[in-house]
């Protein structure tokens, strides 16, 4: 907080002393309150992104590099071309702030934001996924009652607007108890044509300015500038700072806005959402080189006496700001009224490249459209953390368990064990596209009605792994995701991220951030996956504990599949096939489910990613798909192999006679070997008789691929070739702990 | 003949274009997705109330759609014999306007639960159910938060032979798992005395493609067939 001298007064904003010395030196004058409120909003970190602009340059190329991409970064939502005709948008945000404080508002909104994002692009919103982080839930009632409440939110608010939720990941530490993280991503998609009637932008003066949808109340002022903040206790008293979302409202405003664009006459398209009208108006007019006049009289309100103020910031949700052509805003207000949305014209545009807003006949706003986007960058330090050298020395001890006890206790854990308690309580299935559902695959596939192209979709990243390397956990999590749409057969296509990290002033918190934006470019230069688009909360820190989050750059991937013949799943399928392992698998347990729910530690070698040999891995791996070689794949995640191998088995309830002898390492123990996370890594189901033929392929390729066992009908996993002795697991008993653990933290 | 099916677009209804979906290219059949305020009955052989949440269900599931005008036209065809079916909230809508006896109440579990169950056909002789047998078990998905049917006249619906689905498990048999939402006896479906309006919980238009299904079945799609095998029987 800064005071600064206005009128003789002093007033509280968020902006700096220089920063207010430039909104002087941009307006040639002093600002008049509500002015100064629209830039203190427009230049807070989640508006301007001043802290990270510098870092996130790297990935502004998109659109030039792939002929494919519509959209990159910058734009409400990246847009790739796929192919007859189609264009799909997707894009991923943060509402943490809001959700730690009042979690069920907090995630509905959320949903809300993102749906917004989407539909500005011109295109229908067709499923969401939610990657969530919480504190640990055993014995801790508040991380119950924030994930309790976040499932709900995205549930209610989700099912209600008709879109499926088809993904998401959570993970549980302790890093994340006061400070949750509930991140959303949609996904939208529409013809070619859809997404260019809908630009982001007034470029033609004399166009109508409506808004439409929700009314403008007095919630949700300063958001953004509270999401530009560290969460302290004080934080309670900003929960009227959340917004409260309605969902019916928003899906009149979808079915609204979709039967408008096709129209052809709307010219322009923005959401409302963090910064409100103020951003809308700036954003439209500063980006398309015009000007505006609004009247603010003309703004419904939910309350009468709201003044300038409060009106131009006002965060309430479900609002829309639309660019209309002047011969259809007849035809538009039709629309509106058919829907029984609340509308009204509140301004036209005009070549002045000034915003102007007026209350009656009084001019409350006059400044430059393109002012407020130029919001000072700041260069934050960065400095690696000093306690990472000791964490990463961190030696695994010698297990005090049986490896068959060590499983048992790992597949019960919260962050491996089923999530189904979650996504039963989402639609999945509206739509009618959901091919592979929750539960089924390692990604959401979803069907392009009148194509034979399937959309797969993977959203995660793993935190523990971040927080040792954030560059090469920022890697993995590209590599994880890529290898989830991979396993259902896709190609992937294209990437947005939402980095979530503690306070950019901080220098070791910027350090996280800096090296996961450059693992992430680095990644994806080398693969050709263009990034398009991202979204970053900074300020995740709990300030009474004084610790930020484990990093967390969730990462969300999109593929294609072309024909339903090239869909692959997850379950094992017919007793006297073959298990193949795919890939090496090094010591690397830093950061693993094992050192966290066995040892208790959070150090140790994290994984390292080498971009060649995944690049090899994948290449292979189609190989064997063009040859329809590969009746199941499931990548190797959380926990190792056999955690992997027993998710296989649960659907069909086959089990599996495992033999490790050809993955002997003589510098490898037993619970290096199972337990270790190294990326990359597939199990996939084959027939016997193309035995020879993979592992003639697997030379070809350069890869490390062994045969590690056979799929028998009785409902164990037998475990040989190990330096120990030989020893089953009972996939019974298996099954019930995945299935129980969190039912048993929830349901009391 | 050409046979022409409604399916109402209430504000919110949200399976409304997957009904669509399926009655036009899964069916082949003529369907016109109607906003509700516009729904004209005499122009069509038989209604689709969809599932979603009309009006956002923020008062009961069902009952400000179940005041619309659309419902006074499908009142009109319920009268006359033309078949009515309510999908979720359509179901939901037709208690809350008497269309259907009984009410379906907030699942047991207190939650919203999506997933694929199993149901037993009780009742063929119905405008839905002419393609299916007693005692066939179907699959089909679920997705509702208010599902719990409840009657208190269970002896006058046994009796008038108006339960049509029961919740079941794969071998037709009704455990107390096999109820995903506490409904009384399991009851996932009923009909009206005249069995030309049927209402269900279950989604058949989320189970009449083969690549939707986890088994591959199209079971749904049985309950279309069936109203068009009704229209066509009705009107020859």
């Amino acid at each position: 907080m800064t005071k600064v001298k206005l009128d003789g007064e002093d007033i509280d904003v968020e902006m700096t002393e220089d920063e207010f010395k430039k909104v002087n030196d941009l307006l040639s004058r002093e600002p008049n309150i509500t002015e100064l409120g629209m830039f203190d909003v427009m230049w807070s970190e989640h508006c301007s992104y001043k802290s990270s602009r510098p870092k996130l340059k790297l990935f502004e190329d998109a659109e030039a590099n792939y002929d494919y991409v519509l959209a990159g970064p910058g734009q409400d939502a990246g847009v790739i071309d796929i192919g007859d005709g189609y264009a799909l948008a997707f894009r991923i945000e943060s509402h943490n702030h809001p959700s730690a404080i009042e979690p069920y508002h907090g995630a509905a909104t959320g949903i809300g934001g993102i749906i917004r994002d989407i539909l500005c692009m011109g295109v229908r919103p067709i499923a969401l996924l939610d990657p969530l982080r919480f504190g640990r839930l055993k014995g801790n009632p508040h991380s119950q009652w924030l994930f309790k409440y976040v499932v709900k939110g995205i549930a209610d608010y989700g099912n209600c607007t008709g879109i499926p939720t088809i993904g998401g990941e959570v993970e549980f530490d302790d890093s994340f108890e006061s400070n949750c993280i509930v991140n959303v991503a949609c996904i939208g998609l529409g013809t070619i044509e859809d997404f260019k009637h809908a630009p982001s932008r007034a470029y033609n003066p004399g166009d109508y300015l409506i808004l439409m949808g929700g009314s403008t109340g007095r919630d949700g002022i300063h958001g953004v500038t509270f999401a530009s903040r560290t969460l302290t206790e004080m934080s309670e008293t900003d929960r009227p700072a959340v917004q409260i979302g309605d969902p019916f409202i928003k899906k009149m405003i979808i079915e609204a806005t979709l039967e408008a664009v096709k129209t052809g006459y709307v010219r322009g398209l923005k959401d409302l959402g963090g910064g409100g009208l103020t951003c809308a108006t700036s954003e439209l007019t500063g980006d398309g080189n015009t000007g505006a006049k609004v009247d603010l009289k003309k703004v419904f309100t939910r309350e009468p006496g709201m003044n300038s103020y409060e009106i131009m910031l006002s965060e309430s949700q479900e609002r829309m700001a639309f660019i209309v052509k002047p011969d259809g805003l007849e035809d538009i207000l039709d629309i509106f009224t058919k829907y029984e949305m609340n509308f009204a014209v509140i301004g036209r545009t005009d070549d002045s490249k000034v915003l102007k807003v007026f209350d009656d006949e009084k001019l409350v706003v006059n400044i430059p459209a393109k002012a407020l986007s130029e919001s000072p960058t700041i260069k934050r330090e960065e400095k690696r953390p000093s306690y990472l050298d000791e964490l990463l020395t961190q030696k695994t001890p010698e297990p005090n368990l049986d490896l068959d006890e060590i499983i048992y206790k790992l597949i019960a854990s919260e962050n491996i064990c089923s999530k189904e308690w979650v996504y039963r309580q989402y639609d999945h299935e509206v739509g009618v596209r959901s091919v592979v559902k929750c539960g089924e695959g390692d990604s959401g596939v979803l069907r392009v009605i009148g194509t034979d192209k399937f959309i797969a979709a993977s959203v995660g990243v793993n935190s523990k792994h971040c927080f040792l390397d954030p560059y090469e956990g920022a890697k993995g999590g590209l590599v994880e995701e890529c290898g989830n749409v991979i396993s259902n057969g896709a190609k992937p296509l294209a990437m947005v991220n939402c980095c979530n990290f503690g306070n950019p002033e901080i220098p070791e918190s910027f350090w996280y951030f800096s090296k996961a934006v450059q693992g992430m470019n680095d990644f994806c230069r080398a693969l050709k996956i263009p990034i398009v688009g991202g979204n970053v909360s900074f300020y995740n820190e709990d300030d009474v504990k004084k610790t930020a989050i484990k990093a967390t750059p969730e990462i969300m991937i999109v593929g294609i599949i072309e024909g339903e013949k090239k869909i692959i799943t997850l379950p094992f399928k017919e007793v006297g096939n073959d298990v193949f392992l795919i890939g090496e698998t090094k010591a690397e347990l830093g950061g693993s489910e094992y050192h966290s729910v066995i040892h208790n530690l959070e150090g140790g070698k994290p994984p390292i990613v080498n971009e060649e040999i995944i690049q090899n891995r994948w290449d292979f791996l189609f190989e064997l798909y063009n040859r329809n070689l590969v009746k199941a794949n499931h990548d190797v995640n959380k926990g190792g192999i056999l955690i992997t191998i027993s998710e296989m088995c649960f659907k069909n309830k086959l089990g599996v006679d495992l033999d490790f002898a050809d993955c002997y390492n003589e510098h490898l123990r037993d619970d290096e070997f199972l337990f270790s996370e190294s990326v990359g890594r597939f199990i996939i189901e084959t027939s016997p008789e193309d035995h020879d033929l993979i592992l003639d392929l697997a030379k070809e390729f350069n890869i490390n691929v062994k045969k590690i066992g056979l799929l028998i009908s009785k409902p164990i996993i037998s475990v040989s070739g190990l330096k120990s002795d030989q020893f089953n697991l009972n996939l019974d008993k298996m099954k019930e702990l995945y299935d129980s653990t969190i039912p048993n933290l929830m349901e009391i | 003949m050409n046979i022409k099916i409604a399916v109402i677009q209430f504000p919110a209804a949200n399976c409304d274009f997957d009904a669509i979906h399926v009655l036009n290219n899964v069916m082949n059949i003529k369907a016109d997705l109607v906003w509700h305020n516009h729904f004209k009955e005499s122009q069509y052989d038989g209604v689709v109330l969809p599932g979603g949440f009309s009006f956002g269900d923020y008062l009961r599931a069902g009952i400000i759609a179940a005041h619309s005008p659309a419902v006074d036209e499908a009142r009109i065809m319920l009268k006359d014999g033309r078949p009515v079916i309510g999908i979720c909230n359509g179901f939901q809508i037709l208690t809350e306007a008497q269309f259907l006896p009984g009410a379906l109440l907030r699942n047991e579990s207190l939650k919203f639960s999506c997933k694929w169950v199993n149901l037993k056909v009780e009742n063929n002789k119905t405008a839905f159910t002419n393609k299916l047998k007693v005692g066939d078990v179907i699959d089909i998905p679920i997705a509702h938060g208010e599902g719990r049917y409840y009657t208190d006249d269970l002896k006058g619906l046994r009796e008038n032979n108006q339960i049509v689905f029961r919740y079941s498990n794969e071998k037709g048999e009704f455990e107390k798992e096999a109820n995903p939402n506490g409904s009384l006896d399991n009851i996932a479906g009923v009909c009206n005395l005249e069995h030309n309006c049927i209402g269900l919980m279950p989604h058949p238009e989320r189970a009449s493609e083969a690549i939707l299904s986890p088994k591959g079945t199209e079971h749904g799609k049985l309950i279309f067939e069936s109203m068009i095998e009704f229209i066509k029987r009705r009107v020859s």
